[in-house]
C-alpha cells in the first residue's frame, strides 16, 4: 500500500556568499510515503526551508544544490521522458536534477506545490486574487492537456513575451482562460471563503491574513499536486486561524489523499498534523521517526531540548530527562543555532557545543543509528547506541574556548574572550522566514 | 466613487498651487526694480506718457488692488496683452505650446523606449558585463548637462558631420545654415528646402495628401532636441526600473509565482514589471512637468519655437505679463500631469485608492 513518492538522498545545498561557503542543507537523506504528512521541524536557519525550495527547483544564486539526488516516482513522467533524457529514468523514479530546467520547471505546481510562510507577501499585492488562483489553474489545465509529452509540457510552460503583449489587445490571447476564472472560484469555495464570487474579484489587501493563507492553500491545491509542501503555514497567523488552518489542512489531505511536506517550528502542528518527522538541526535531520518515536522516545539532545521549550499546558513532564524540580518551567536550549559556514563548521556532531551531554565521542561526525521504537526512528547521535557517561563528557565551556585541532582536547584553552564574536553570516537571499520575522 | 472623490480633492489641491504660483509671480513683479511703465514705453517717452500709461495699467493703484485685480483676470481667462509686443499673452502662450509638447513627449518616447528595457536587462542580468555597460550609460547620462549635450550633438552633426542633419528647431535659423551662402534657405529644411512645421500639421499633410515628407522632416528635427532633452531622464529610468525591479524580484510573491508554475515570462512582465513601473509612472509624471520647465535650455541651444524659448525672450526683454502666463500655463500643466499621474497610479496599484 505505502510506497515512497519522493527519496532525496545525500542532498547539499550550499551558498556561495562572500562571506564564505553556507552549508545551508548537508548530505540529507529524506523518504516521503505517498498520502502521508512528514514533518520537518527545527530552529530558525536549521535549513528546512531550503530542503523545501531545494525540492521545489527555487533555489537561486548564491545558492546551489552542490550534491545529492531528490528521486519522484510518477511513471507517467517516467514514460513521457523515455526518449529524450533516458538518465534521468530510475525504475519508476524520476531523477529531478539530472532533468533539464524546462522540464523540471513544469513539475512545478502539477506535481509539486508549495504555500509559503507570509501570505500577505507572497501574493501579487496589484492582482486580483482571483486572477492569481487562476494562473495556478491554468498551469495544471495547459499541463494537463497533453500530460504523456513533455515537450508540450514545456512549452505550455512558456508563454512568449509577443503573447504577453499581444493579450494586452486580444483579450483571446491572455493566458489565463474563463474556465480557470471558474475553476478558481471554486477553489476559494472549497477552502471555506465565503461570498467566492465577489472574493474573487478583490485584491489581496482586501483579504484578512487568514483568508489569504486559505486563499493560498486553494492556490497551491489548483495544480492537483502529488505532493503539497507546507512552509510554516501557520507562523505567521494568530492561533485560533492557526487552528482554523490545519483543520482545512487536514481535511484536504484526508479528502485528496495528497502527501504533505510540512515545515514548521512548531511542536504542536508536528503533532497535531504529522504520521513521520524528522528534526532538522544544522543543515542535517538529527532524529526521524513516527511521531510517538520523537515525542516518547527521543534519542537526540536536541530533540529532547525541543520539547523541554514547548509549554505543557497539563502540567506533566513531558522531558523523561528532565530534572524534576525545574520540569514545570520552560527549558531553553542554550546557545545559538550554530554559523553554518563551511570553514567555521567543525566535522563533528554540530549540536556537541549547545549539548547537556556531549562526550569525547561527539568530537566525531555521528552517523545515523537505528533506535528504539518503530523502524523508521533514527538518530544521529552516539547516545543511540551507548548510555551517556560523564567520564568522558565535555568540560563545560570546552567549546567557548578558541578554536583548536578537532579532538586535541588537551591543548592549552586560549585567553577567555580572545575570540571574536561570532555572527550569523546575513546575506538578505539567505535570511530564513524565521529571521525575517 | 471613491475615485470621483479623489479627483475631485486633487483638483482642489492643484488649484491651490496655482494660485500659490500666481502669487508668487506677482510679488516677484512688485519687488522686481524698474518701473512697469517705462519697460512698455521707448526710451526717452515724456513724464506725460508715462503717467498716462501707469494710470491705464493700473499701476498707481496699491499693490493688493494690483493684485486682485490681476487675479480677478486670470479667472476670467485674461492673461493681459505683453508689453513688448502688446500682443495677447494667451494667443503667445498657445501658440507655442504645441512645440514644447511635442518636445516632451518625445524625449519621454525616446526615455522610456531606451530606458525600460535597458533597465530590465539590467535587473535580469545583474552583475554582468550588460548590467555594468547600463550602469555606466546611466551614470553618464545623470551627470551630463543637457545645454553642454546639445551643443555637443550640433557640433558632431551639424559640423564635423557637415550634413545639414537636424540640428535646429522648426522654420528657424539653422546652425548648418551657417556655411551656406544664402541665409534665407535657413528659414527651411535643407536640402529639401520645405518648411519645417509641426506634428498636427504633418500628420494633416500625411491623412490629406498620403505624403510622409513632412513626418519625416518634422522627425529629423526632433530627433536631437528630443535625445538631448530625454537623456537625463533616460539614465533616471534607467536606474530606477534596475533597482525597483532588483527590489520586486526579492519578494515572496515572486517565489510563490515561480512556485505555482507560472511561465517567466508572465511572472517577469505581468507580475514583476508591472509592480516595478508603479513608481516609475510616479517619477515619469513628475520629471513631465519638470521637462516641460526644463525644456527652456533645450529650446534655447536648438532654437526650437516652444514656450521655453519665449519664456527667455519674455525674460530678457521683462515682458512680465508673457512671463507670468507662461509660468501660469506651465504651473497649470504640472498640475494636471500629476492628477493624471495619480488616476494612472490609481489604476495600477489598487491599494492607493484605500488612503
Amino acid at each position: 500500500m505505502t510506497e515512497e513518492i519522493l527519496r532525496v538522498s545525500d542532498l547539499s545545498t550550499r551558498y556561495f556568499t562572500q562571506e564564505g561557503q553556507v552549508n545551508a542543507v548537508s548530505s540529507l537523506d529524506l523518504e516521503i510515503e505517498r498520502g502521508e504528512v512528514f514533518g520537518i521541524v527545527g530552529e530558525s536557519g536549521s535549513g528546512k526551508s531550503v530542503t523545501a525550495r531545494s525540492v521545489m527547483d527555487l533555489i537561486e544564486p548564491p545558492g546551489e544544490i552542490t550534491d545529492g539526488e531528490i528521486r519522484y516516482r510518477n511513471p507517467d513522467l517516467v514514460e513521457a521522458i523515455a526518449d529524450d533524457h533516458p538518465n534521468a529514468i530510475d525504475g519508476e523514479f524520476v531523477k529531478l536534477l539530472e532533468l533539464p530546467d524546462d522540464v523540471r520547471r513544469s513539475l512545478r505546481g502539477t506535481s509539486f506545490s508549495m504555500i509559503f510562510q507570509d501570505p500577505e507577501s507572497s501574493f501579487n499585492p496589484t492582482l486580483t486574487v482571483g486572477e492569481q488562483l487562476a494562473e495556478a489553474v491554468e498551469v495544471q489545465r495547459r499541463a494537463s492537456a497533453t500530460p504523456r509529452s513533455t515537450r508540450a509540457r514545456t512549452e505550455s510552460a512558456e508563454y512568449s513575451l509577443g503573447s504577453l503583449l499581444l493579450s494586452n489587445v486580444f483579450p483571446s490571447r491572455r493566458y489565463v482562460s474563463e474556465e480557470s476564472r471558474d475553476r478558481a472560484i471554486e477553489l476559494l469555495e472549497l477552502v471555506g471563503i465565503p461570498d467566492p464570487v465577489e472574493r474573487a474579484d478583490e485584491y489581496p489587501h482586501e483579504y484578512s491574513g487568514g483568508m489569504l493563507q486559505r486563499a493560498m492553500i486553494a492556490q497551491a491545491l489548483a495544480g492537483e499536486p502529488d505532493v503539497l509542501i507546507a512552509d510554516e503555514p501557520t507562523t505567521a497567523l494568530d492561533v485560533t486561524i492557526q487552528a482554523q488552518i490545519l483543520d482545512l489542512l487536514d481535511d484536504l489531505q484526508r479528502e485528496t489523499g495528497m502527501t504533505i511536506l510540512l515545515i514548521t517550528h512548531n511542536l504542536g502542528v508536528i503533532a497535531r498534523m504529522c504520521d513521520r518527522v524528522g528534526v532538522m538541526y544544522a543543515g542535517e535531520i538529527v532524529e526521524r521517526g513516527t511521531l510517538e518515536d520523537v515525542f516518547d522516545e527521543q534519542i537526540h539532545p536536541y530533540t529532547a531540548g525541543l520539547l523541554g521549550s514547548v509549554p505543557d499546558l497539563e502540567g506533566g513532564a513531558t522531558r523523561r530527562d528532565a530534572d524534576r524540580r525545574t520540569a514545570d518551567r520552560l527549558q531553553p536550549i542554550p546557545g545559538n543555532v550554530p554559523s553554518l559556514l563551511d570553514h567555521e563548521m567543525d566535522d563533528r556532531c554540530q549540536f556537541a557545543d549547545r549539548c547537556p551531554k556531549a562526550m569525547t565521542a561527539c568530537l566525531e561526525h555521528p552517523p545515523e543509528y537505528p533506535a528504539g521504537g518503530s523502524d523508521a526512528h533514527r538518530a544521529r547521535c552516539v547516545l543511540a547506541e551507548r548510555e551517556y557517561d560523564e567520564d568522558a563528557a565535555l568540560s563545560d565551556g570546552y567549546f567557548d574556548e578558541s578554536k583548536r585541532p578537532v579532538g586535541d582536547e588537551h591543548a592549552e584553552p586560549a585567553e577567555p574572550g580572545t575570540e571574536p564574536p561570532e555572527e550569523r553570516p546575513q546575506q538578505p537571499a539567505e535570511n530564513t522566514g524565521g529571521e525575517r520575522q | 466613487m471613491s475615485m470621483a472623490k479623489f479627483l475631485v480633492r486633487r483638483l482642489l489641491q492643484g488649484i491651490v498651487v496655482i494660485w500659490g504660483v500666481v502669487t508668487i509671480m506677482f510679488g516677484l513683479r512688485a519687488v522686481a526694480p524698474g518701473d512697469p511703465a517705462n519697460l512698455m514705453l521707448a526710451e526717452g517717452a515724456t513724464q506725460e506718457l508715462v503717467e498716462q500709461v501707469r494710470r491705464e495699467e493700473g499701476l498707481d493703484e496699491p499693490v493688493y488692488v494690483q493684485y486682485l485685480d490681476y487675479v480677478r483676470e486670470l479667472v476670467t481667462g485674461d492673461f493681459g496683452y505683453s508689453w513688448q509686443s502688446n500682443r495677447e499673452v494667451e494667443a503667445m502662450v498657445i501658440e507655442r505650446i504645441p512645440a514644447t509638447i511635442e518636445l516632451t513627449i518625445a524625449a519621454t518616447i525616446v526615455a522610456l523606449v531606451i530606458a525600460i528595457p535597458l533597465g530590465v536587462i539590467s535587473a535580469t542580468r545583474r552583475n554582468e558585463p550588460a548590467d555594468y555597460g547600463a550602469t555606466m550609460f546611466s551614470l553618464l547620462g545623470i551627470s551630463t548637462p543637457n545645454f553642454w549635450l546639445g551643443l555637443m550633438l550640433i557640433l558632431v552633426f551639424g559640423v564635423w558631420f557637415g550634413i545639414p542633419y537636424p540640428t535646429f528647431g522648426l522654420s528657424w535659423v539653422s546652425l548648418a545654415s551657417i556655411s551656406v551662402p544664402f541665409p534665407s534657405v535657413g528659414f527651411y529644411d535643407f536640402p529639401t528646402g520645405r518648411r519645417p512645421v509641426g506634428f498636427g500639421e504633418a500628420v494633416r499633410t500625411l491623412v490629406r495628401y498620403g505624403s510622409v515628407y513632412d513626418l519625416l522632416v518634422w522627425l529629423k528635427h526632433i530627433a536631437l532636441p528630443a535625445l538631448t532633452l530625454g537623456t537625463y531622464f533616460t539614465a533616471l529610468i534607467t536606474r530606477l526600473t534596475r533597482s525597483g525591479m532588483v527590489d520586486e524580484l526579492g519578494k515572496p510573491y515572486v517565489t510563490a509565482s515561480q512556485a505555482k508554475g507560472l511561465p517567466s515570462v508572465l511572472v517577469r512582465y505581468k507580475h514583476v514589471l508591472r509592480n516595478t513601473m508603479i513608481p516609475v509612472i510616479t517619477v515619469l509624471g513628475l520629471q513631465m512637468g519638470t521637462l516641460m520647465g526644463g525644456a527652456v535650455i533645450t529650446e534655447t541651444v536648438f532654437n526650437w519655437p516652444g514656450l521655453g524659448l519665449r519664456l527667455i525672450d519674455a525674460l530678457g526683454t521683462r515682458d512680465w505679463p508673457l512671463m507670468q502666463g507662461i509660468v501660469v500655463f506651465i504651473a497649470i500643466a504640472f498640475v494636471t500631469i500629476n492628477i493624471a499621474v495619480d488616476a494612472v497610479y490609481n489604476y495600477l496599484d489598487p491599494r492607493v485608492s484605500e488612503q
